[in-house]
């Protein structure tokens, strides 16, 4: 090892000295912001993540759409089948109604689902509760958990729904009745929008709410793993009439993605300043040690060590510090991170109570996915800025003459 | 001794420094030579310019004026590591290494740790009679043992010019007295030139040429 990285290594790590503070101290400020930087970018990445699995899951990787209905969904299904990468496909009806449970209304989104087919595109039985999605007819339903927690109804339960078409044709001063239903089963999906006002029925239901005939809203399009979203939607945009667009689950969702990659990296951008004021830090420790270690600088030199080489040696404690840090901070990060629930519960529990938590956020468990170029950039950022910072010290020791070093007292 | 080589030569040295607007000249066409196992000693008032002088012999400092050879050849700093060892009046020892790796400091910048590095750094300090404090750090050590490690730094590389600049300045008489037996007794089992710059007209005395620099002239 040349000396003056031998010297580097020594002045962080003196012989004899168990608990090294400066270096401690010094490394602490990259570790935390490595730390809370990669933590950020992994929740805010697994938000995103989650919300596409549950997009996905909900409605497939493509959505056919128009600007109306849809008449003829059995041929268009035909259509989209043949193209590559369309594993299934099932089409949907929604809107929204009134649904009352011993006079208790509430007005959530109604989904109709192909019963013979919709399991092939949404795999319902995963989130299913209680009941099953084999119990669901044309005179049932099935509710999210919330929805049904609130009512206060279960499985078994009767609901009367009054649709928009049913208030059209009472103010003809015709006396409509709402439809009962029974309650087949309840679903959760884990993000509380969905799970707080979602009904799911068949979609022979539905028509008959909305007075839809045989017409559908739209189509959900699942894929074969590994099939690119963006290059099917256009494979089935090319095979679909003018008035039918294919659309991605991305390009469906593009506003709330959008918001969530920007908070992202706007987060990201702030806590990079963590790193900034850490590697400030190491320059400014290093700047001391510099002016303290002015004689043994001087020393040095009439050691036989050159400018270049001293300077090397103040950089290498930056990149040491960089490195260390870094090191130290991702496994702060990753503790921090498998750790996540039981901290947020800790949390929670000394501030809000757990309860008020998860009603606020869209998730009943922290999500977390990381990146692996966010990891990169985190890491290669941390040691580069805490190497640029040895070397305003460096710079600064290497211009010291020996002789006005070996004076300095 | 008068056939022995000539290890450090110095002709005409000239240093001025500024002050302010004025220009004060420290040495005034300083010549010396010294020769293989030769000791010479330098007195002077203080300011006189003796650090100065030996800052030139070293290569650390250039005149204004004047040439510095080394063993005939002109003083290069690369070449400094390997042709000459310096002693300083307050040690210069680095905090975070313990003796024996002060002593193979002087030995890693010329890139040389292997064992052989090793054993010659521990005889060394065995040689200033300090082998049972190797795994000491400067603190733990008293002033005159850290002056020893800082004689066996400067022996380490088997220089052919020892440069000690008030060495016993920071010590009591006693030790004073002791490490500059300790440096001759060094200098002349290993036939390493030495030029002693002191205070101490006692410890002049104990080099085979005393000098005086006066108004920038060795006399």
């Amino acid at each position: 090892m040349p000396w003056y990285l031998y010297l580097a290594f020594k002045q962080l790590f003196p012989t004899g000295r168990r608990f090294p503070f400066f270096t401690f101290m010094s490394g602490l400020g990259v570790a935390v912001g490595v730390m809370l930087l990669v933590v950020s970018t992994s929740v805010m990445g697994g938000f995103s993540y989650e919300i596409r699995r549950m997009i996905v899951d909900t409605q497939g990787e493509i959505q056919v759409v128009a600007a109306g209905t849809i008449d003829n969904a059995d041929e268009i299904i035909a259509r989209i089948s043949k193209v590559p990468g369309v594993v299934a496909a099932t089409p949907y009806a929604q809107g929204t109604v009134m649904l009352e449970y011993r006079r208790r209304p509430v007005f959530p989104l109604i989904q109709g689902v192909d019963l013979s087919r919709v399991n092939r595109v949404i795999p319902f039985n995963r989130y299913m509760l209680a009941g099953s999605l084999d119990n669901l007819d044309d005179d049932s339903v099935i509710l999210s958990s919330q929805l049904a927690a609130s009512l206060g109804a279960m499985v078994g339960s009767k609901v009367d729904i009054f649709s928009p078409l049913l208030l059209e044709k009472s103010n003809g001063d015709e006396i409509q009745l709402p439809r009962t239903v029974r309650i087949a089963g309840i679903f959760e999906i884990g993000h509380q929008q969905l799970d707080r006002s979602v009904v799911i029925a068949s979609i022979r239901l539905m028509q008959e709410l909305y007075g839809l005939k045989d017409s559908v809203h739209g189509i959900n399009v699942r894929l074969a793993p590994g099939a690119d979203e963006f290059k099917t939607a256009a494979a089935l945009n090319a095979v679909l009439p003018d008035d039918r667009r294919a659309l991605t689950w991305f390009e469906s969702n593009a506003d709330f993605q959008h918001i969530i990659r920007f908070e992202k990296y706007m987060v990201a951008f702030l806590l990079m300043f963590i790193v900034v004021v850490a590697a400030l830090s190491i320059m400014s420790s290093l700047l001391i040690s510099v002016v303290r270690k002015t004689r043994e600088i001087g020393l040095l030199g009439a050691l036989g060590g050159n400018p270049r080489q001293i300077a090397a040696c103040f950089c290498a404690q930056g990149l040491f510090l960089g490195l260390a840090g870094t090191a130290v901070g991702l496994l702060l990060a990753w503790l921090m991170l498998t750790f996540r629930d039981q901290i947020v519960q800790v949390l929670a529990r000394l501030t809000v109570g757990e309860e008020v938590f998860r009603q606020f956020y869209l998730f009943a468990k922290l999500p977390s996915h990381t990146v692996g170029s966010d990891l990169v950039f985190i890491i290669i950022g941390a040691i580069i800025s805490s190497t640029l910072a040895g070397l305003v010290p460096a710079w600064r020791a290497s211009r010291l003459k020996p002789v006005e070093a070996l004076r300095n007292e | 001794m008068s056939n022995a080589a000539v290890i450090l030569s110095a002709q005409g040295l000239r240093k001025d420094y500024l002050s302010g607007d004025r220009r004060i000249a420290v040495l005034r066409g300083v010549d010396l030579e010294v020769k293989a196992g030769e000791s010479v000693s330098i007195r002077g008032e203080s300011g006189s310019g003796k650090s100065t002088l030996l800052h030139l012999f070293s290569g650390l400092d250039a005149p204004d004026a004047g040439v510095v050879t080394w063993a005939g050849t002109p003083a290069q700093p690369e070449r400094r590591a390997l042709f000459l060892g310096m002693v300083f009046q307050s040690f210069y020892l680095i905090p975070e290494l313990d003796a024996l790796q002060n002593v193979l400091m002087a030995g890693r910048m010329l890139g040389r740790v292997g064992e052989p590095e090793r054993a010659r750094a521990a005889s060394m300090l065995a040689k200033v009679g300090l082998a049972e404090r190797a795994e000491h750090l400067p603190s733990q050590l008293s002033g005159g043992e850290r002056q020893r490690v800082a004689v066996a730094r400067a022996l380490m590389n088997r220089p052919q010019l020892l440069l000690a600049d008030e060495p016993t300045g920071n010590l009591d008489e006693q030790t004073g007295d002791a490490v500059i037996e300790l440096l001759l007794d060094l200098c002349r089992e290993t036939q390493t030139a030495l030029v002693l710059v002191t205070h101490n007209a006692a410890h002049a005395a104990k080099t085979g040429r005393q000098l005086f620099l006066h108004e920038g002239v060795l006399r």
